[in-house]
């Protein structure tokens, strides 16, 4: 007789393959090294562009600016960090929005292990990977640059939660790929929540140089633990600042992982009912 | 003139084709639009925060932004066969217009129309004449520097697509390069300098597809008139010659394809 319950031993396996996925997202990114590259290239082009944008800013010092308050060096690091995260995620809503377009869906969902989790610890892996490669770069970069580099302990900071940034990341775009079953095309919601990601987040800029009220409502949303958080531990490291962004980030990823569930559920509620 | 007849027929089919579906089409140019305004409120923020970047405002941002929205918003709608021109070269589905009489470029030029175009028109014209502060008596200095600028975005499209009668990984490196170039036409001019000044106005010619003609447009000249229109023709020549070239090989089977 077995001393381990049913439900109990299907979770363990349920999580296992979602692991096996998980490692299948990072070697398939690790084999084709050279696409890798290339994002890692793109990567230097944008800093190329952005710091340019910022050593402007922080140089020209115009008087009753934001330039003052801005920290020595400007932002290139702080936006390194958060453009790091940003490229990094993978495009699981691409994928969705095919299976589902496509009726690829259809034949997963007879399979034993859940399709939708397969598919996000998947993406997870492919940003994991890319996390890892694009860091290379920038270090790279940072380091021939000759810019003063942060603590050591930023960094530290910054790799735990730029991979906690990145799952935040790839957990929205899931949301957008599921609206495939009500939109045929994801790209407009896509584009939305991009460009929610790039000002409540604070892809360009920190929000606490917004103005207060846009601070306090945009460090209440997801998009400011997908990438303010980390690349706030780049300009102003703190073992306070981590600690509470991490927790803000752990806390994100399980209401969203909620909605996912709840929108997944009302999904195959309509696949059922009305077909694919 | 018989090349013109085929594009016009071409592409007011392709963009028959994008409207057919109305929901998607709305959704996307909406989708668009929204996205556009983000942007916008993006450089609003910023230089609410830090007024000027190196002597450029928001209203030269705004002409910018305006002008790039044009230009692939028409590059979009009337020659959108350039998005993903490299992978049809790889594809092999140059084969098919190879035994027709008409000319190549144009009918790939024109094969589709991206109904997202649609909402970067609509935008890049509101942006122009609201916060650039163009009025319409500029109209016909707005028509110039758009349509060199848009030959310029083009042909460089164009070229980069070429590099796949050369190269089987040039499917994804050409649309990548066509992004970088409209990443830097986004930017303030005034940033650039050195090494990235270089690219602008080389490789990624950002300088040309959209700076040159805000220069014109903020204070024209037949010297800046002169720099729009050859640039527009050298980067028009390189594209046509560096795809005559890319035919030639073609032809004699030297391009894998499939």
């Amino acid at each position: 007789m077995r001393s381990t319950p049913r439900p109990h031993a299907e979770l363990t396996a349920t999580l296992a393959a979602a692991l096996s996925a998980l490692g299948l997202g990072v070697r398939r990114n690790l084999a084709n090294w050279p696409i890798l590259m290339g994002r890692a290239l793109f990567y230097l082009v944008i800093m190329a562009v952005l710091s340019a944008l910022w050593d402007k800013v922080a140089g020209q010092n115009l008087p009753g600016t934001l330039a003052n308050v801005l920290p020595p060096g400007g932002l290139t690091l702080y936006v390194g960090a958060t453009e790091w995260i940003m490229l990094s995620i993978a495009a699981i809503h691409l994928r969705l929005e095919d299976d589902i377009r496509f009726g690829h869906l259809e034949p997963q969902l007879l399979r034993p292990k859940p399709y939708l989790l397969q598919r996000i610890a998947e993406a997870m892996g492919d940003t994991l990977a890319r996390l890892l490669g694009i860091a290379v770069a920038a270090l790279v970069a940072l380091a021939l640059s000759g810019r003063s580099a942060p603590p050591a302990i930023a960094f530290a900071y910054v790799a735990v939660l730029g991979v906690f940034g990145g799952a935040v990341g790839v957990l929205l775009y899931t949301l957008v790929g599921l609206s495939a079953f009500w939109v045929r095309r994801v790209l407009p919601p896509y584009l939305i929540m991009q460009k929610s990601m790039f000002i409540l987040g604070g892809l360009f800029a920190p929000i606490s140089l917004y103005p207060d009220w846009l601070y306090q409502a945009a460090r209440l949303t997801p998009f400011a633990a997908n990438t303010f958080i980390a690349g706030n531990q780049m300009i102003a490291p703190s073992a306070a600042g981590f600690v509470a962004g991490l927790a803000s980030q752990l806390v994100w990823i399980g209401i969203i992982a909620i909605l996912i569930a709840l929108v997944w559920r009302a999904a195959i509620a309509k696949i059922l009912r009305e077909g694919a | 003139m018989p090349a013109l007849a085929t594009y016009a027929a071409n592409v007011a089919a392709a963009i028959r084709t994008s409207l057919m579906d109305r929901t998607n089409f709305t959704l996307q140019s909406v989708g668009m639009i929204v996205n556009d305004v983000f942007f916008l409120v993006l450089w609003y923020m910023f230089f609410a925060g830090f007024r000027k970047v190196g002597g450029w405002g928001l209203a030269d941002v705004a002409l910018l932004l305006g002008l790039i929205m044009c230009i692939v918003g028409v590059s979009g709608i009337f020659f959108g066969g350039y998005r993903d021109m490299a992978a049809t070269i790889l594809r092999g589905e140059i084969d098919a217009l190879l035994t027709q009489p008409k000319a190549v470029l144009v009918r790939l030029l024109a094969r589709e129309s991206i109904a997202t175009a649609w909402g970067d028109l609509i935008m890049g014209i509101w942006m122009l004449f609201t916060f650039a502060a163009l009025s319409w008596s500029d109209a016909a200095l707005v028509l110039a520097g758009l349509v060199c600028g848009t030959v310029v975005y083009i042909a460089s499209a164009v070229a980069y697509a070429s590099l796949a009668f050369w190269f089987s990984g040039a499917r994804s490196f050409a649309r990548d390069l066509t992004d970088f170039m409209l990443l830097f036409s986004s930017y303030p001019g005034s940033i650039y300098s050195g090494a990235t000044r270089l690219i602008a106005y080389t490789l990624l010619p950002a300088g040309f597809v959209v700076l040159a003609p805000v220069t014109f447009l903020r204070a024209p000249s037949l010297e800046t008139f002169f720099v729009l229109v050859a640039s527009a023709a050298a980067y028009g020549s390189i594209a046509a010659l560096m795809f005559q070239l890319g035919m030639r090989r073609y032809r004699r089977g030297e391009v894998s394809t499939g």
